[in-house]
């Protein structure tokens, strides 16, 4: 074992993500299990920050999408290690949210991303893959207990679709439990506003803070 | 790029995705595009996801209004994806279609150039392979990603010259995953340049000219572009075909009318596009990208007819 301190091991956690490297992140994450340190610190204060850098690397396209799946991968490996050894009650799942693509449509890169994006900074999310009909948004959100909706598009002829998911909700009298995010290539704030949705974001990073606004209003 | 909009259809007896199946039907639809809109070509298939089922994916069929789509990808990594014998492509029942509606196109309309559209190799192989697992082993497992790029792209040559040999006058080869965006100048160079020109070679080889068109935003990939082998570059409304002609020395542009405004704008606003695209000195004037299948019809004649009478 080096002779690391906490902040020092968080660093190199983060790090050890930012440069894709599963190895040192699973490696230092053993290490901070080894030495009690908290887990759920070593996560929030070190490869969830990492991923943050990662997806502002992206934002400022220096990073593109096989970088960001990698830091993805090297977070994941920590997390693996330290989600057991976290002590109960200290994880605050922010809020439940399900994600997917509408139907008509498989265009599915920029929703993974912006899925990684989220459960990396502790939402729950629901991955419903692509093609997705309205109608499953609706009964998935309930079933699970999901707060938001979060729904892509990257054709104009499907995004006609997501309107459909606000409607149902409106009609279900479930609007107000449920906030709705939409997004992807033609997809703009405007489209957003028009449909009644919650909300609009350009990129997976913006994503993040737009849900944890979103599960803000929810509270 | 898919020119059979709905309106199209609503006025013939040739519809998708009926037309996606059959020689007859798809010439016959390829003929009504093409009188319809006022461009000087025939462009065919109307999908992007033959040569993916070819090698091995699910695909579903879409509707009218909804393009094909691939159901599954059927290699969870490039590890695990099984090599087809070579001329792979010409196995396939669509294919044949495609092929068969090329010459009839050909031997009906020599005059008309007929252009055989191809999805290029990085997306083909996206389409084969889990795409998120792909893109990660564009870093993470080279050697493998190489390999099946190569043998996508030997499939894809193949069936190139199945199209040149039907009477193509033209390949079009469009690669959506290879946009930098997606990439970015390291893992373009790295794939999307090389295959697409092993690609272009073949196809030039069997005296074939050759269009490349690259989606997204190429702020990133300039460089990447500037090495590509084709005969003309495509690119999306966001590019400035003119910048991109002065960075380049040599090249032939074709693009680049944003798919949106023919989609959603009107007559006047298309007319006044073109007007400004005149302005850049594009040798081949096209829509930017794929044209959504709700475009109305009287826009891309006001396209078409507004690049002929500025002519
Ligand atoms: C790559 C690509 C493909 C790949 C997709 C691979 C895959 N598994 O996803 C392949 C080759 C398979 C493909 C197929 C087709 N494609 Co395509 N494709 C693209 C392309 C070039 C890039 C999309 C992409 O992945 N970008 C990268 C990601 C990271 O960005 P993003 O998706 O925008 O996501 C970011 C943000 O938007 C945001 N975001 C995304 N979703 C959400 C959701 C929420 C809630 C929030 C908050 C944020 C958010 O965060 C993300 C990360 O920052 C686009 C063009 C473009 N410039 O967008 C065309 C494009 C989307 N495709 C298009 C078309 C037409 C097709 C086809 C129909 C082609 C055909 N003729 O057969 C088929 C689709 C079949 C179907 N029915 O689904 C058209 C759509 C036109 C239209 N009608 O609007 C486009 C716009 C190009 C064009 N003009 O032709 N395509």
């Amino acid at each position: 074992m080096t002779d690391m301190t906490k902040e020092e091991l968080h660093r190199g956690l983060a790090d050890a993500v930012v440069n894709m490297d599963e190895a040192t992140s699973a490696r230092l994450s053993e290490e901070a299990v080894e030495r009690r340190y908290d887990a759920f610190e070593a996560i929030d204060h070190g490869l969830a920050k990492g991923m943050e850098t990662a997806g502002r690397l992206f934002e400022e396209e220096e990073y593109f999408v096989p970088e960001l799946l990698m830091c993805a991968d090297a977070l994941n490996a920590g997390v693996d290690i330290l989600k057991p050894h976290i002590k109960r009650g200290k994880q605050d799942i922010r809020c439940k949210i399900v994600i997917g693509v509408i139907s008509g449509d498989t265009h599915d890169i920029g929703k993974n991303l912006v899925k990684l994006m989220l459960s990396s900074s502790g939402f729950e999310v629901v991955d419903l893959g692509r093609d997705v009909p309205p109608q499953s948004f609706v009964d998935r959100a309930v079933e699970e207990g999901a707060g938001i909706i979060m729904i892509s598009s990257l054709m104009t002829t499907t995004m006609e679709g997501m309107w459909e998911v606000v409607r149902m909700l409106e009609e279900r009298g479930l609007r107000d439990r449920i906030k709705v995010a939409v997004g992807g290539g033609p997809v703009s704030q405007g489209f957003a506003d028009k449909i009644g949705a919650d909300g609009y974001s350009p990129n997976a990073n913006h994503a993040v803070r737009l849900a944890a606004e979103l599960a803000a209003t929810l509270a | 790029m898919n020119a059979a909009v709905v309106d199209v259809m609503k006025n013939g007896a040739h519809t998708l995705p009926a037309a996606h199946h059959d020689a007859g039907l798809m010439s016959g639809l390829a003929d009504d595009v093409q009188r319809e809109t006022g461009f000087e070509n025939f462009g065919i298939p109307f999908c992007m996801t033959v040569e993916a089922e070819s090698l091995g994916s699910s695909v579903d069929y879409g509707t009218i209004k909804c393009e094909p789509k691939i159901g599954k990808e059927s290699f969870p990594s490039v590890r695990d994806v099984e090599f087809r014998p070579k001329r792979a492509i010409e196995k396939n029942k669509r294919a044949r279609a495609i092929v068969d509606a090329i010459s009839t196109l050909s031997q009906k309309y020599p005059d008309i150039p007929t252009i055989g559209a191809i999805t290029g190799p990085l997306s083909t192989s996206a389409s084969i392979v889990d795409p998120m697992t792909f893109l990660k082993e564009l870093r993470r497992g080279k050697n493998d990603a190489h390999r099946v790029l190569d043998y996508v792209c030997n499939q894809l040559i193949d069936y190139a010259g199945l199209m040149i040999e039907g009477g193509a006058d033209v390949i079009s080869i469009a690669d959506p995953t290879a946009t930098g965006e997606i990439l970015g100048p390291l893992m373009f160079g790295e794939y999307a340049v090389p295959y697409l020109n092993q690609l272009a070679d073949a196809i030039h080889k069997l005296g074939i000219p050759v269009i490349i068109h690259i989606c997204g935003n190429v702020k990133t990939v300039r460089k990447g572009l500037a090495m590509l082998h084709g005969d003309a570059l495509s690119v999306d409304a966001m590019v400035s075909l003119g910048t991109l002609k002065s960075e380049i020395s040599g090249l032939t542009t074709m693009g680049n009318l944003s798919t949106y405004m023919l989609e959603f704008g009107d007559e006047e606003k298309v007319r006044s596009g073109v007007r400004s695209l005149l302005g850049q000195n594009i040798d081949i004037m096209a829509p930017a990208c794929g044209l959504s299948t709700s475009t109305p019809i009287r826009n891309i004649r006001a396209f078409t007819l507004a690049v002929k009478e500025g002519l």
